[in-house]
């Protein structure tokens, strides 16, 4: 059939590229990850099977490890697509004052994580912060915002929905602007409520793209590292310690046989999680040829 | 359908703690390029207080900030061209033909974002350095492009797949190609998804540090690497930084002020009636 | 339609920037040789860009400055050198040169050509590794105590020469409800906090490392623990979150009476600009219980083994650490902190003293300071210790249990 033969010239480039570019890079990786190389030595590199993985079924700081970074990941996830998605749905409606707010919300987003993370340390400095002297002046304790484990990882939840709430929005009010306007003229006509419409119209059409959000919001989450390291450094303890942590330690120290088998563990556990969650929400999509 | 005062208000009631939230870092940042540390750690805070321009100028004269930026500048106009010209063929493509397989493929597609970058570094440090890419901008363009064409995909095969059908069909019907098609009609159409997919590729460009650490050293390094050096030995560079993110963010808030009047519905209204 | 047109300039546009903008680099200079230094990104930079023109000038040799920030100049120096990289001089710190020796060029004969005499021993053992010497010393960084001399006076108190006069100075000079704090040292998972539990423990005797074994969980590395614990009582509160930055903080604005902080965090505390008592801080020797054992922690200049310009490469060695350039770092006016010398004519000499207020002190500590231990596989000790010491003052771990594991991990990683 003529579609059929035309679209793979539309699919090729992108997908050979992606293919030869990253595809690769992984397996090679993967590879990597049953050897024992440490790049201070380099002539003794050593093939040792799944020792690398071995290793971390009795190791406490990795299952460690791989909760906080499920619990981290569950957590700024929920919060960042909940509040996306208000904000999105307030921004669908055709108010003029809120055009030019857009870019303002958008702004987290533009600022390098890296100083946005050193500058909420100062703000949630304990003795010195901004915060934690206005709570002192409407009479509350300070909060240890790093210093305490529970603590710092809601502090970390907070950075992290503050630089990705904006990115969420973008993505969800971008959905909801293609929306034919006729379906909703259509069904206040016919007298449905604002919940309905929400319900029976929005939710259906914006599935996809709030499903996109979500799995790319979470795999981001899951390998979240520069804010996590600037504010806590995985501490207080081992509290905040993900397997970013773990692998940009093994990384670090130059042991690529263990940090590529970290990465292909967390690949493994996100695409797991990604596939599961794509199952479940995903029909068969409505793909069609004109 | 007029939304009422009501609703108005209630719109800014609920956006004002938001709006303050999101807004403070940024004024803390802002606000901390002029400041001296001192200041910045002043109790009670200053909110107010009478600017100073020793960060900006000891950022610009100590480091040839220009230079960097517009290595920046032209990796994250690399990017986003190249992100965009990929992935909408590639969305269309997924979008427009089905095959046995594609959603496997497709799923493949976003495998490559499921690993952790760093695993990546290797690979990508041993090619560039046999191929001669290290502290080249191709190879910071090939390696970011990379990152962001994933999302990209995904991300326009939604929007393609909500453009109707017979609007395509009317286009080919009257003597356009397939790529007629996809440039002329659904593109327009879709331009809030190409909208999105650019800001994202261009922000994964401009914020990437870790492959940019890696893969440039002299020639090709970019702004993130610079500002991450201003974390020195000694301690934070408080106002540096700030004045350095300051300048920044400058260049993302022009770009999306202007792709911001594509977001909008309106483009989709003429061609669904037509 | 509006949009391709507007879009296709700004691509037509683009593709031209982007296809001249290879062309706009000048090529690297073709008289006199060129070498590729590995650097420090931040103030060193600063000092060695400034000086540079100099060097180049006197000996026609370009140098391609590749600077990293702190956090990743190991990975990235590691990274290269092992897979045949293209740097031929490396500025390192100490820790690094024992992994790096691999690839390293031996020093011994070359050295014999510098006024070896006038560097103080101790720096030029942190480029030596087991007797071959592969880096020469160039910014020397000591552990010291600092102090408030006028909350001292007040309180008719002198700067503490042992740790349990500092354990009591600190206690005295403790008032929460003030918001004045005995000390500031950090009690979270950064590595300043392992270094000051090693830095108590070594003080009572304690060895990370003895006999090729972790020997850390001795009676000396439970004093030493229990001394460092005890005096986390006299911090500030939330310590757990505290990294060097905040040490300084905590003394440049006022909280802290006392502090033990690199050498390189002094000349921030003397900035009027971020510090509120520049001027009021005196400085002294780290505390000595058994014996006295500032750590050291020297960054040096090294030659790679596969540079192919050698002979360019030691004269800019010989430059660097040269007591020219050593006198103009010194004296450098930057406004974040100083790059020290490891030379006695320069520590001695008066500018100097001018410029850094702790310049005796310095001098004092540098000539009587404790090396971490000398290991290839050090840095992964010192992960581990840093770790652990985190996660005693977190409260995961008791005492005992952390010196088991500190030894359990040191055994583990140096039985491969």
């Amino acid at each position: 059939m003529a579609a059929g033969r035309a679209g793979r010239w539309f699919l090729l480039p992108g997908l050979m590229f992606l293919f030869a570019i990253d595809l690769i890079p992984l397996a090679y990786s993967g590879w990597v990850s049953f050897y024992n190389w440490w790049l201070i030595r380099p002539r003794d590199i050593r093939f040792v099977g799944l020792a690398n993985y071995a290793r971390f079924a009795d190791d406490p700081e990795f299952t460690r490890a791989v909760v906080v970074t499920t619990v981290f990941t569950v957590g700024a996830v929920l919060v960042e697509f909940l509040a996306g998605l208000a904000l999105a749905l307030l921004f669908a409606q055709p108010f003029k004052f809120l055009r030019p707010i857009r870019v303002l919300l958008l702004l987290p987003l533009f600022v390098v994580p890296v100083v946005g993370a050193t500058m909420w340390r100062v703000i949630f400095h304990p003795e010195l912060g901004v915060l934690n002297y206005y709570l002192g002046v409407v009479g509350l304790s300070p909060v240890p915002w790093l210093s305490d484990p529970r603590m710092a990882l809601v502090s970390i939840t907070i950075v992290d929905a503050w630089r990705t709430i904006p990115f969420m929005f973008l993505v969800m009010y971008a959905g909801l602007e293609v929306l034919p306007a006729e379906l909703f003229e259509a069904a206040a006509v016919d007298g449905a409520s604002a919940w309905q419409s929400f319900r029976h119209i929005t939710v259906p059409l914006l599935t996809y793209i709030m499903l996109l959000a979500i799995l790319i919001r979470g795999m981001d989450a899951f390998r979240e590292f520069d804010i996590i390291f600037v504010l806590t450094g995985g501490g207080p303890g081992t509290a905040t310690q993900t397997m970013q942590m773990l692998n940009y330690r093994a990384f670090g120290l130059g042991h690529m046989g263990e940090a590529n088998a970290i990465g292909i563990v967390t690949l493994i556990i996100v695409a797991g999680l990604c596939f599961i969650l794509m199952r479940a929400v995903l029909r068969r999509p409505r793909v069609a040829s004109p | 359908m007029r939304p009422s005062r009501l609703r108005a208000t209630l719109t800014g009631v609920a956006l004002a703690p938001i709006l303050a939230w999101t807004l403070f870092p940024i004024y803390w940042i802002t606000t901390a390029s002029f400041k001296t540390e001192l200041a910045l750690y002043a109790k009670p805070p200053q909110w107010l207080f009478s600017p100073m321009l020793d960060n900006y100028t000891r950022v610009l004269t100590n480091i040839p900030f220009f230079q960097y930026l517009r290595n920046s500048l032209i990796v994250a106009i690399g990017t986003t061209l190249g992100s965009l010209v990929l992935g909408t063929l590639a969305g269309y493509g997924f979008a427009r033909f089905h095959f046995r397989g594609s959603e496997a493929v497709r799923f493949l597609v976003l495998v490559t974002r499921m690993a952790p970058r760093m695993v990546l570094v290797v690979p990508y440090y041993l090619v560039m350095q046999r191929l001669g890419l290290l502290d080249t901008y191709t190879g910071l363009l090939v390696a970011y492009v990379s990152f962001a064409l994933p999302f990209s995909i995904w991300l326009l095969i939604g929007f393609f797949i909500d453009v109707p059908l017979d609007v395509e069909e009317a286009g080919m019907i009257d003597g356009c190609s397939r790529l007629g098609v996809l440039w002329r009609i659904v593109i327009p159409i879709a331009a809030p998804g190409l909208v999105v997919a650019a800001i994202f590729a261009f922000l994964v460009s401009w914020n990437e540090f870790l492959f940019a650490l890696i893969l440039s050293g002299v020639e090709a390094k970019t702004l993130p690497v610079v500002i991450a050096g201003l974390n020195t030995d000694a301690g934070p560079l408080y106002g540096e930084m700030s004045a350095a993110a300051v300048m920044v963010m400058l260049p993302n808030i022009v770009m999306t002020l202007a792709l911001q009047r594509y977001l909008v519905r309106g483009l989709s209204l003429g061609a669904v009636k037509g | 339609m509006r949009i391709s047109r507007s879009f296709a300039g700004v691509a037509a546009a683009l593709l031209v920037m982007l296809a001249i903008a290879p062309a706009a680099h000048a090529p690297a200079s073709a008289q006199g040789k060129t070498i590729t230094l590995s650097m420090l990104a931040g103030y060193k930079e600063d000092v060695l860009r400034a000086n540079l023109p100099e060097f180049e000038k006197k000996t026609g040799i370009k140098v391609v400055v590749d600077a990293a920030p702190f956090g990743d100049l190991y990975k990235k120096q590691l990274l290269s050198l092992s897979t045949g990289g293209r740097y031929d001089v490396l500025f390192m710190d100490e820790p690094w040169i024992p992994p790096l020796s691999e690839f390293l060029l031996p020093l011994n004969e070359r050295m014999k050509t510098l006024d070896t005499a006038d560097f103080i021993p101790t720096t030029v053992a942190s480029g030596a590794f087991q007797g071959t010497q592969y880096a020469v010393p160039v910014d020397p960084n000591v552990q010291l105590l600092v102090y408030r001399k006028d909350l001292f006076e007040q309180k008719g108190l002198k700067p503490p020469a042992t740790w349990d006069e500092l354990l009591a100075d600190a206690k005295a000079l403790h008032d929460p409800a003030k918001q004045q704090y005995g000390i500031a040292i950090t009690a979270s998972s950064d590595i300043q906090t392992a270094l000051y539990m090693l830095l108590a423990m070594w003080s009572y005797g304690a060895e990370l490392v003895d006999g090729g074994k972790g020997s850390l969980n001795s009676p000396a590395g439970k004093k030493g623990g229990e001394v460092f614990l005890e005096l986390l009582k006299s911090t500030p509160p939330n310590v757990k979150s505290y990294n060097f930055a905040d040490v300084n903080k905590a003394i440049q604005l006022g909280q802290a009476a006392m502090a033990i902080q690199w050498a390189s965090g002094a000349k921030p505390m003397e900035d009027k600009q971020r510090s509120s008592v520049a001027g009021k801080l005196g400085y002294a020797l780290v505390p000595k219980a058994v014996r006295q054992t500032p750590m050291r922690g020297v960054w040096t200049i090294g030659i790679a083994k596969n540079s192919a310009n050698q002979e360019a490469a030691w004269q800019f060695a010989t430059w660097l650490s040269g007591r020219e350039f050593g006198q103009a770092a010194v004296t450098f006016p930057s406004a974040t902190s100083a790059i020290h010398s490891p030379r006695f004519s320069v520590l001695k000499d008066p500018a100097t003293k001018a410029a850094l207020p702790y310049a005796d002190t310095l001098l004092a500590s540098l000539q009587i300071t404790k090396e971490r231990p000398r290991l290839r596989e050090y840095a992964d000790i010192q992960e581990n210790l840093r770790v652990t010491a985190g996660k005693l003052t977190a409260g995961e771990l008791t005492l005992e249990a952390a010196l088991r594991e500190i030894d359990a991990g040191t055994n583990r990683i140096l039985g491969k």
